[in-house]
């Protein structure tokens, strides 16, 4: 592999990863915080896939604005989802199967929904950003750049808010003991609804980025999902930093993996070291480092 | 202050209190003793909204609260020490501490802070540690600074004592007396019967979910069926 082509295959392993990243760091947000296994949470980058194709496309608004728009709206429906159907399941003593249960129908509404409104067929959404960057011999869209820019954007803006913020510290209390955190006067409830709908913004965020390189269609949030649990595995179940760390690890192996095997492989590949990793570290490669 | 009138909770199908009647003066100690599974946990549960009662009522100062969340208790003044301490472990002693007072303002829960820390003046060196990393006993500390900093007119302690060394019992129970005579009530619960009833004002003794004896701490010492079950005193042959 000559020098060029590593540095391109790292970039886009970072690329790929930035996005793993992006959804996977939600999951465990989640997941940390209310211990919630969130399967509906591929179906809302579904959703924000078709949100910024209605907004920056049919209604043809400025990229930013659809952006905003797109982010605000599912980070309400994630918000919306939580309180209309996790919240009361939680309510009760042995609530863990029925969230599951409920998540699961949740993302298969979702998709029915999504070919009833939208059908079935696959649409793209144009680049936001045009042309080329080259450095050196190195080329690069600066549609892929912006991804891994606006990624560790977000994802940093949330790594403040989380450690930096007085939302921040009420999460992590909350993720950390929500009994106690209730003792204190921290409404627990509503910190997991906040919760909810940051991560549903992370993932909208995923959508935005991804949807000029992918086509928008109901089961586009099915693989991720499945990435996305796998890096939450990785990363230690419920550390959003090491959900952040994992994702990009993740992106690099499938990245590399394509430069040595044909890519039908890459999923074999990341998976295989997924298994590895579960049977060498249980507790993933970051745990104890959760919200 | 505080009055738990009949109530009763369940967890599922199971009744785990039945018509428990307890109640905290201003300025009181008061015990909850019982042995283990008796309930004890639960009835400061109850009364912190951490458990919700299927019926009977709790109340404050003459508020009802059993059919409001557990937030609105540290506004009203009652703040709770959970048992075995259940500190946030991965934030630091400060955040912990300063957490105690998430429903009052900065320039209060300053002041708080301050007084907090002249009685407890030996968690001052770790206050940047995290605080899962602490031993037991100053865990416990932090455990208390953190229920004094909601500013509380009654603090209860889900068994203050449980997990530590003699000395740090003795550490504990003098920085209770001392809360106590800055005129914060205590509702506490512990399964010593020595332990409970020694320092108290009042006790309760818990069995099975029920209020089985009740009277003044002396009292309850003296008692020839707590005598008999809890202090191991036989009585002398007639």
């Amino acid at each position: 592999m000559s020098g060029t082509h590593l540095i391109e295959t790292v970039i886009n392993g970072l690329i790929s990863g930035s996005i793993y990243a992006l959804i996977g760091s939600g999951l465990a947000l989640i997941y940390g915080t209310t211990r919630v296994l969130n399967f509906a949470h591929g179906e809302l980058l579904m959703l924000a896939g078709y949100f910024i194709l209605l907004f920056a496309v049919t209604l043809g608004w400025p990229v930013i604005l659809a952006a905003i728009a797109t982010i605000v709206l599912v980070m309400v429906l994630g918000a919306l989802l939580q309180r209309v159907t996790i919240a009361p399941l939680m309510k009760r003593e042995d609530w863990a199967f029925s969230v599951i249960a409920a998540t699961i129908g949740l993302s298969i509404f979702l998709q029915s929904g999504a070919q009833l409104i939208w059908g079935e067929q696959y649409q793209g959404v144009p680049y936001f950003f045009h042309g080329v960057a080259v450095i050196g011999e190195v080329r690069m869209p600066w549609q892929r750049i912006a991804i891994l820019v606006v990624a560790l954007g977000v994802m940093g803006i949330c790594g403040l808010i989380l450690y930096r913020t007085k939302l921040g510290r009420i999460v992590r209390a909350t993720a950390q003991d929500a009994e106690a955190a209730l003792a204190v006067g921290i409404p627990a409830g509503r910190v997991h609804t906040i919760v909810f709908a940051i991560s549903a913004g992370l993932a909208g965020t995923g959508a935005i980025l991804l949807s000029p390189l992918i086509t928008v269609n109901p089961w586009m949030g099915v693989s991720y999902l499945l990435k996305g649990f796998a890096v939450v595995i990785l990363g230690g179940l419920g550390s959003f930093g090491g959900a952040v760390a994992a994702g990009f690890l993740l992106g690099l192996i499938e990245s590399v993996s394509v430069a040595f095997v044909p890519s039908e492989w890459s999923n074999v590949i990341a998976f295989a070291f997924l298994i590895a990793v579960i049977t060498a570290r249980p507790e993933g490669l970051f745990a104890g480092r959760g919200a | 202050m505080l009055q738990l009138e009949r109530v009763n909770v369940h967890y599922g199908a199971t009744r785990v209190l039945w018509d428990v009647s307890i109640s905290v003066g201003a300025g009181e100690m008061v015990a909850v003793m019982g042995p283990n599974g008796s309930g004890k946990s639960t009835v400061l549960k109850a009364a912190m909204g951490l458990k919700k009662p299927s019926s009977g009522v709790v109340s404050l100062n003459g508020e009802e609260l059993q059919a409001k969340p557990a937030t609105v208790r540290p506004q009203r003044g009652m703040s709770i020490v959970l048992e075995r301490r259940r500190l946030f472990p991965r934030m630091s002693v400060e955040e912990n501490i300063m957490l105690g007072a998430y429903v009052r303002k900065a320039a209060e829960a300053r002041e708080t802070y301050d007084w907090v820390l002249e009685i407890l003046p030996e968690i001052k060196p770790h206050l940047q540690a995290t605080a899962g990393r602490l031993s037991g006993g100053q865990q416990q500390m932090v455990a208390i600074a953190r229920g004094l900093m909601a500013d509380p007119k009654i603090l209860l302690m889900d068994e203050p004592f449980l997990g530590l060394s003699p000395a740090m019992v003795k550490n504990v129970l003098a920085i209770m007396k001392t809360i106590n005579e800055r005129g914060v009530a205590i509702l506490f619960n512990e399964q010593n019967a020595k332990l409970s009833f020694a320092v108290s004002h009042r006790g309760y003794l818990l069995e099975s979910g029920r209020v089985v004896l009740s009277g003044s701490g002396e009292e309850m010492l003296e008692h020839p069926e707590v005598k008999r079950v809890y202090l191991g005193v036989r009585e002398a042959a007639a």
